[in-house]
């Protein structure tokens, strides 16, 4: 599997797993189905991106880096929505945001498969 | 007469030992090696400035089996250019009589003496995935090495490595099918019957080897090549010394059973050393690169083609090779939890 | 053919000469008389070395035995019962010096054999003057194996011996005497310390010159050598395996 579909998977899966985890908070309990919808488009955008940056370079610690950062990015963007009762769940969304960013980014640089052009190495 | 003393007698030996290179373009440096039917000499390539193996027989004649088989084994080397064999540089007769060949000087060790510091098995693996790179391509050429050992093997400064001493090596693909004579009383481990008298156009030899000619080295020698039945081997027979080979770099020992401590991973290793060293020919992989792909999958964590894995044994292989992520995605799950617990609180 | 792909960058060996195990059992006399001489000048030292040491006899009657020793082994032919493919012929020839000693002393017999073997100069008193110049621990000349490895040094001081003579004669019918001279001085008197340098300046020659003799004798002591050794072997298998031992590759 090249490195963005893989990005695009995990991050979809990751995604729709962290979403998910909203319905432990009854707060937001009843539109649990956006939260994972939106959850999941959330980390698919990450996948790509982080998959994308895998493409290109090929160094772990910032594959790592970067899908902490990308993870992070988008996570703040939904966590600055409040739920209807106006409160915001800055570290609820963003830390687990950035780990899913985390370790996509480290799955599309350890096991996503390279281009063709790129010399196989061991 | 003069009264030779040992000391003159041993300055003798050391003197007529050394090759007449008058009328080459080679300057003797020193003797590096002995081997079952010359010595192995380095010298300087005048010409090209370079250092060289000089390969060279004990016994003068050109036209004598001996003679014959030395430059046969530099015509197959010379046909297998590969980063992985020796290169053959050129090949005739010293002033004194003496067949020779050149080829590249590997600076190095032998196998046998260099595994001692390599410590992990991968690196080893890796060695020897080199080793099945330039035992392929003869195959794929029609030569078979029919002697490989960690003797004759060698491994460079910078991790290269090289299959030396074709000396055995017998053509499959020659319009007369051409086969290695036994006189080299270093490598022959029985004779069974008297040599019959044959020769080639292109290659001369003096003799063909018949059934019961055996040649070869304990250990390493697949059991159709001990019984002498030259005939009928094939690609096999190496995959069978290869199959030692494996089990030497593992264990140092080419006939020790993997140790009775294995771990589920040293399972698939076996598996493939049993596989390559089958006694039956049709019991082991058909070619080099089968066996390569095998040892390949077991470096990249993948399950082996030799090896029938349980469920367990795959769970665990699974868990193996993608031990960390699997500690991420947990580790993400309890970072979930504790978010939760806090919340609650 | 080889040998016109890669022709030889100097001298091409000789033909190689019958060897005195078939020549010996020739019908032809003058030819198995021939064949006696080339064993009896290749043996006839370790055998009287190995009777003075092994049977400890005294000179007089190890000379005694050592002649009558290579007459008994025409006269019984017992070269006919050898096989090269059982034995080495030294070891052969030495079991039989061991049977031929212990039947003469079973039958008592103390009479001087008359004269040499034809054409062979036994020069007793210089091979009794090496075997005082050679170090032997009696203690260990006892045992089967000490003892092959005695005969078999003195078969190969012997053979030796006799390549560096016909060198010697070969130098002398080419006028190359000095090229001897180097090659004595170099090679056959154990001085550690010669330097091609010094035999340069000792001889007022250069260089190159020396170092060119030198390779040149070398070469043809090799030559005869090993054609020597051809000559005493009964199979080719036995020449290789022989060259082996008298050359000492398989202890390099």
């Amino acid at each position: 599997m090249n490195k963005v579909l893989l990005g695009l998977v995990l991050g979809a899966v990751l995604g729709a797993i962290d979403g998910a985890t909203a319905w432990f908070t009854p707060a937001v309990r009843f539109e649990i189905m956006a939260i994972i919808f939106y959850s999941t488009i959330k980390g698919l955008i990450a996948g790509v991106l982080i998959g994308f940056f895998a493409r290109k370079v090929n160094s772990l610690p910032l594959g790592i880096l970067f899908g902490l950062a990308v993870g992070a990015l988008l996570a703040f963007a939904v966590a600055l929505m409040p739920d209807p009762t106006g409160q915001h769940y800055y570290v609820q969304i963003i830390v687990p945001g950035s780990l899913v960013g985390l370790i996509v980014g480290y799955a599309t640089q350890r096991y996503g498969a390279a281009p063709a052009t790129t010399p196989a190495t061991r | 007469m003069k009264f030779l003393s040992d000391r003159a007698l041993e300055r003798l030996r050391d003197a007529t030992d050394l090759p007449d290179l008058s009328g080459t373009h080679y300057r003797l440096l020193e003797r590096i090696a002995r081997g079952g039917m010359g010595v192995v000499f380095t010298a300087e390539d005048e010409r090209l400035q370079r250092r060289v193996a000089l390969k060279v027989l004990d016994l003068p004649g050109a036209a004598g089996d001996l003679a014959n088989r030395l430059i046969r084994e530099a015509r197959v080397l010379a046909r297998l250019e590969h980063p992985g064999i020796v290169p053959v540089h050129d090949v005739g007769t010293l002033a004194d009589g003496r067949v020779f060949y050149t080829m590249k000087f590997v600076e190095g060790h032998r196998l046998d003496q260099h595994i001692e510091s390599v410590a992990s098995t991968p690196d080893r693996l890796r060695i020897f995935l080199r080793i099945c790179d330039a035992v392929a391509f003869a195959h794929a050429r029609g030569v078979l090495h029919r002697d490989l050992k960690p003797a004759n093997i060698m491994v460079g400064p910078f991790g290269e490595v090289l299959v030396m001493d074709w000396g055995l090596a017998k053509i499959l693909r020659e319009k007369n099918r051409i086969e290695a004579r036994v006189v080299d009383p270093g490598q022959t481990i029985v004779e069974k019957q008297n040599r019959s008298f044959e020769s080639d156009g292109a290659l001369q030899f003096s003799a063909i080897t018949q059934h019961g000619m055996v040649m070869g080295t304990p250990g390493y020698m697949s059991p159709e090549q001990a019984r002498g039945d030259v005939e009928h081997l094939d690609a096999r027979s190496d995959i069978f010394s290869l199959g030692a080979l494996l089990r030497f770099l593992l264990t140092g020992n080419p006939e020790a059973a993997l140790a009775p401590s294995a771990t589920r991973m040293d399972k698939s290793l076996a598996a493939i050393c049993a596989k390559a060293s089958a006694t039956l020919p049709s019991g082991r992989y058909s070619n080099v690169s089968e066996l390569a792909l095998d040892v390949s999958r077991y470096l990249d964590g993948l399950a082996v083609a030799a090896h029938q894995e349980t469920v367990f044994e795959k769970v665990g292989r699974f868990y193996r090779r993608y031990r960390f992520f699997i500690l991420l995605i947990a580790a993400y799950l309890a970072m979930r939890v504790l978010i939760l617990i806090f919340m609650r609180r | 053919m080889i040998q016109e792909e890669f022709p030889s960058g100097g001298d091409r060996f000789p033909p190689t000469r019958r060897s005195v195990i078939e020549a010996v059992r020739s019908i032809d006399a003058e030819e198995r008389e021939s064949a006696l001489e080339a064993l009896c000048a290749a043996y006839w030292r370790p055998v009287y070395k190995y009777i003075r040491l092994r049977w400890n006899r005294a000179p007089d009657a190890a000379q005694d035995l050592t002649q009558g020793f290579f007459v008994e082994l025409l006269e019984r032919e017992l070269l006919d019962k050898f096989d090269a493919k059982k034995s080495r012929l030294r070891t052969y020839l030495r079991l039989c010096v061991d049977s031929f000693v212990m039947n003469e002393d079973k039958a008592g017999r103390r009479q001087k054999r008359g004269g040499n073997i034809p054409h062979v100069a036994l020069d007793f008193s210089a091979a009794e003057e090496e075997l005082g110049a050679t170090v032997i621990d009696p203690t260990k000349i006892a045992s089967p194996e000490s003892l092959e490895e005695f005969f078999e040094k003195e078969w190969v001081r012997g053979l030796f011996t006799l390549a560096v003579e016909e060198l010697r004669e070969l130098c002398i019918a080419r006028e190359r005497e000095r090229t001897f001279h180097l090659f004595e001085a170099y090679d056959l008197q154990g001085n550690e310390k010669i330097s091609y340098e010094q035999l340069s300046n000792e001889y007022g020659i250069p260089l190159t010159d020396v170092t060119n003799a030198l390779a040149w004798a070398r070469r043809e002591f090799r030559k005869i050598a090993l054609e020597r050794l051809r000559e005493l072997c009964g199979s080719e298998e036995e020449f290789h395996r022989e060259a082996r031992v008298a050359f000492g590759w398989d202890a390099k």
